[in-house]
């Protein structure tokens, strides 16, 4: 298990009610987990923890255990053994620039040079992750004449040129337009090979075919954690507007949970 | 109008970035230090053409453009109520003289070539960014204030004319502005902290700022030429 | 008189144009969404229309008035725009004096402000947080606090960038009430936007760009029916609209609660699968 929560909860400085409560989950590489549920049901804040910029850099208290790959991330010595082994993708990309590069090809090399890495192997690591994200061209441009999607995708090469084992996205495609954002989820699953992708998203019509495995959250409690199929498609999940508009529809005319998430399924089931 | 980096290859470009800080250090004492009014001017003119040999007229126009405001409050105080329009060009050229040199330093020393200098130096990383950072903070801010300014008018807010309307214009664009920058210092320290700002490992640098003999005489140089300024000055 | 027209309008930055000659046609209550790749000129063209920008060549004529020579503020009156990020805007102390604003620079009378910005509180709903520091409300209702506060100005035309972006299913409902409330008052609303859900749900005109021109320009539900031609213009069917089509609903049915009603009709009385 590469990332454990045990009895998690975490609450922001200044506020009287929990943003996470008593939160247990285990995750495991070669799986996209989506974490969703209403506008401030916890998603960011569980990215944040796993990351350990929660309580880090964020302050507020956090209880129970927090052990991403083999380490507590928000206590000193455990901030030291994984830098740079947890990825980060937050969904605006202007506040997440380097503020150090002038060229895309600068701003991708920011966190392995921040490791230490000798030049050949910063080199390698960043055409590859330019190649994946499909900004190989752009390496010669100044980061701030790109358009958001464009850039967006500069800084998910950009975290991915880290090599993480971990991997954690928030929105990553909210400033996308519908093309990019359906290419970037559908590179999601592909992504998780060896490696363990957390994705916090309200986006369900695109997030819910990406994942592997969905956890609901209400108000900072987990209520669900299964397949995705399964907790998407509860009745649960679609009855509190947590699922695709698809289920949604199903569900309003009649059909039993376990309720399709796709076109395709609900014609299926539709046409039996 | 020119405020931040701008590539290119002048020797100001591909002078270690230390070099450049060092120079503007040596503008600030010259400056005040100098014998007025002529001391100040002839460091205006003198970095008026370091920064056409350079090739960056534009950023010389800019830090013209800037130092107009304060010209015209200079004549204004200086002819309502002074009597030395001597002291209104001295302190006219420091000023010109000193944001000359800001925005040529502004304009040539990369970012990270200072943070990987820096870095080199022993210093750590938080205060190398903090620094470099500022340095492209500025160009962002002007485009963000620009997309306030954008914003408002669109309501109504109206930004040319008297300058009583200037000044009532200046909450509405200010408090977007400081309030967002904030806002974005929250998110950004998060994903700089991801991608290992803080890491311990010793930062690679991605391309190593050249330093040479010549580089570091003029560095001292330039800081004995304001040290010997400011005891001649002492001294009387 | 129309409510907002562009004429043959061409524009570019620097030597590159963006817009190649876009004319099109707005009326008063017409709800319109104005989509492309990004890139495309979206927000070109609304800048356009509030005056930011002026047209190399070409005609705008916004509320009637011909942008040509103006301010954004002068047109303040006519033309509203609510940007996508709402932090761009708010600086006030209370949401009370965030929407007065606007009303405020066009030098209306308290008695004349309060009655203005009641109302556009009331119909975004948040006559209840008037007092309220806007920075203490979560982003979603910061959105709406600048959607009233334009609103407030009492367009002719109402230019929404990206309004769904960041909200949830109750807020995206909430901004369609809104539209279709607007555009009872014949104002005409454009919005830019990516969200073809929403596009189906409340938006019933729907012109895209490609290339600097008008690629299409009609009812929304005949693009969202059409997947081949919505793939072509970069974008994506949303899901109702798609089960629809693939189903073959009767009468074509778009919106999500059509597509309920239309399946139920076919189900019988919907009790349980057949």
């Amino acid at each position: 298990m590469s990332v454990r929560l045990e009895g998690v909860s975490f609450r922001y400085p200044g506020s009287e009610t929990d943003a996470l409560h008593e939160v247990s989950v285990a995750l495991r590489p070669g799986e996209v987990t989506l974490a969703t549920g209403r506008l401030g049901a916890g998603c960011s804040t569980l990215l944040l923890v796993i990351a350990g910029l929660a309580p880090h850099l964020t302050n507020g208290t956090r209880g129970g255990e927090v052990t991403t790959i083999d380490r507590d991330p928000a206590t000193r010595d455990g901030r030291k053994v994984l830098a740079g082994r947890v990825g980060l993708l937050l969904p605006t990309p202007w506040t997440q620039l380097s503020g150090m590069s002038f060229t895309v090809e600068e701003e991708v090399a920011f966190g392995p040079a921040n490791m230490g890495w000798r030049r050949p192997r910063i080199a390698e690591t960043v055409e590859r992750a330019m190649e994946r994200f499909g900004v190989a061209h752009l390496a010669q441009r100044d980061p701030r004449t790109l358009s958001g999607g464009e850039l967006q995708r500069v800084m998910f090469a950009g975290v991915l040129a880290m090599e993480p084992e971990v991997l954690l996205l928030d929105e990553p495609a909210l400033e996308l337009d519908p093309a990019g954002a359906a290419s970037m989820y559908e590179m999601l699953p592909s992504l998780a090979e060896g490696r363990t992708v957390v994705l916090a998203s309200t986006d369900l019509d695109r997030a819910a075919a990406a994942a592997h495995r969905a956890l609901l959250l209400d108000r900072g409690s987990l209520v669900a954690d299964g397949p995705a199929a399964e907790v998407l498609g509860s009745d649960g999940a679609v009855a509190t507007g947590c699922s695709t508009t698809i289920a949604e529809i199903t569900r309003a005319v009649g059909l039993t949970p376990g309720y399709p998430l796709t076109v395709a399924e609900a014609v299926q089931r539709m046409r039996r | 109008m020119i405020v931040g980096y701008v590539p290119g290859r002048s020797p100001l470009h591909q002078a270690h970035p230390f070099t450049g800080l060092v120079l503007a250090g040596t503008v600030v004492v010259l400056a005040f230090a100098l014998p007025v009014p002529q001391g100040p001017a002839a460091l205006a003119v003198a970095l008026a053409a370091l920064a056409l040999l350079a090739g960056l007229p534009r950023v010389l126009l800019t830090a013209l453009g800037f130092s107009l405001p304060f010209w015209f409050f200079l004549g204004v105080i200086h002819g309502v109520i002074g009597d030395a329009p001597l002291r209104a060009l001295t302190v006219g050229a420091q000023i010109t003289a000193m944001l000359i040199a800001f925005l040529l330093v502004l304009a040539t020393v990369h970012p990270a070539r200072l943070a990987d200098a820096l870095l080199e130096r022993g210093v750590p990383f938080s205060l190398a960014y903090l620094l470099s950072a500022t340095l492209q903070a500025v160009p962002r801010l002007r485009r963000q204030a620009a997309d306030i300014v954008d914003a408002q008018r669109c309501r109504g807010l109206r930004v040319q004319g008297s300058v009583w309307r200037r000044v009532r214009a200046i909450v509405p664009l200010a408090i977007p502005l400081v309030l967002g920058a904030l806002a974005e210092v929250d998110e950004r320290a998060m994903a700089l902290d991801a991608r290992g700002a803080a890491a311990p490992a010793h930062r690679t640098p991605l391309e190593p700022p050249p330093d040479s003999i010549s580089q570091r005489t003029v560095r001292w140089l330039l800081a004995a030429a304001a040290a010997v300024v400011i005891v001649w000055r002492i001294a009387g | 008189m129309s409510a907002l027209r562009l004429e043959e309008v061409w524009f570019g930055y620097d030597d590159t144009p963006v817009l190649k000659g876009v004319s099109l046609e707005i009326a008063g209550g017409e709800a319109v969404a104005l989509l492309g790749r990004n890139g495309v000129g979206k927000t070109t063209l609304t800048k356009l229309v509030v005056a930011l920008l002026q047209p190399r060549s070409g005609v705008v004529r916004a509320g009637g008035r011909i942008t040509e020579g103006k301010a954004p503020e002068d047109v303040a009156r006519l033309v509203a725009y609510v940007f996508q990020h709402p932090d761009q805007q708010l600086f006030a102390r209370t949401v009370w004096s965030e929407v007065a604003f606007g009303p405020q620079q066009q030098g209306l009378s308290q008695d004349e402000t309060r009655g203005i910005v009641g109302d556009a509180l009331e119909r975004v709903g948040l006559e209840a947080f008037a007092e309220v520091h806007p920075y203490d409300l979560p982003a979603a209702q910061r959105k709406l606090v600048t959607l009233a506060a334009a609103m407030a100005q009492r367009p002719r035309v109402l230019v929404l960038d990206e309004p769904t972006q960041g909200l949830d299913r109750a807020g995206v409902d909430r901004v369609a009430d809104i539209i279709g409330g607007l555009t009872e008052d014949d104002v005409a609303v454009l919005a830019v936007t990516h969200d073809l859900a929403f596009v189906a749900e409340a938006l019933e005109r729907a012109i895209v760009l490609e290339d600097g021109r008008v690629a299409y320009d009609g009812a929304s539900r005949e693009l969202v029916l059409d997947e081949h031609k919505a793939r072509a213009l970069g974008l994506e069917v949303p899901p109702a609209a798609a089960l629809s089509a693939a189903l073959g609903l009767a009468g074509r049915p778009v919106r999500v609660r059509e597509v309920m009603d239309a399946l139920r009709g076919e189900r019988g009385t919907g009790n349980g699968e057949r």
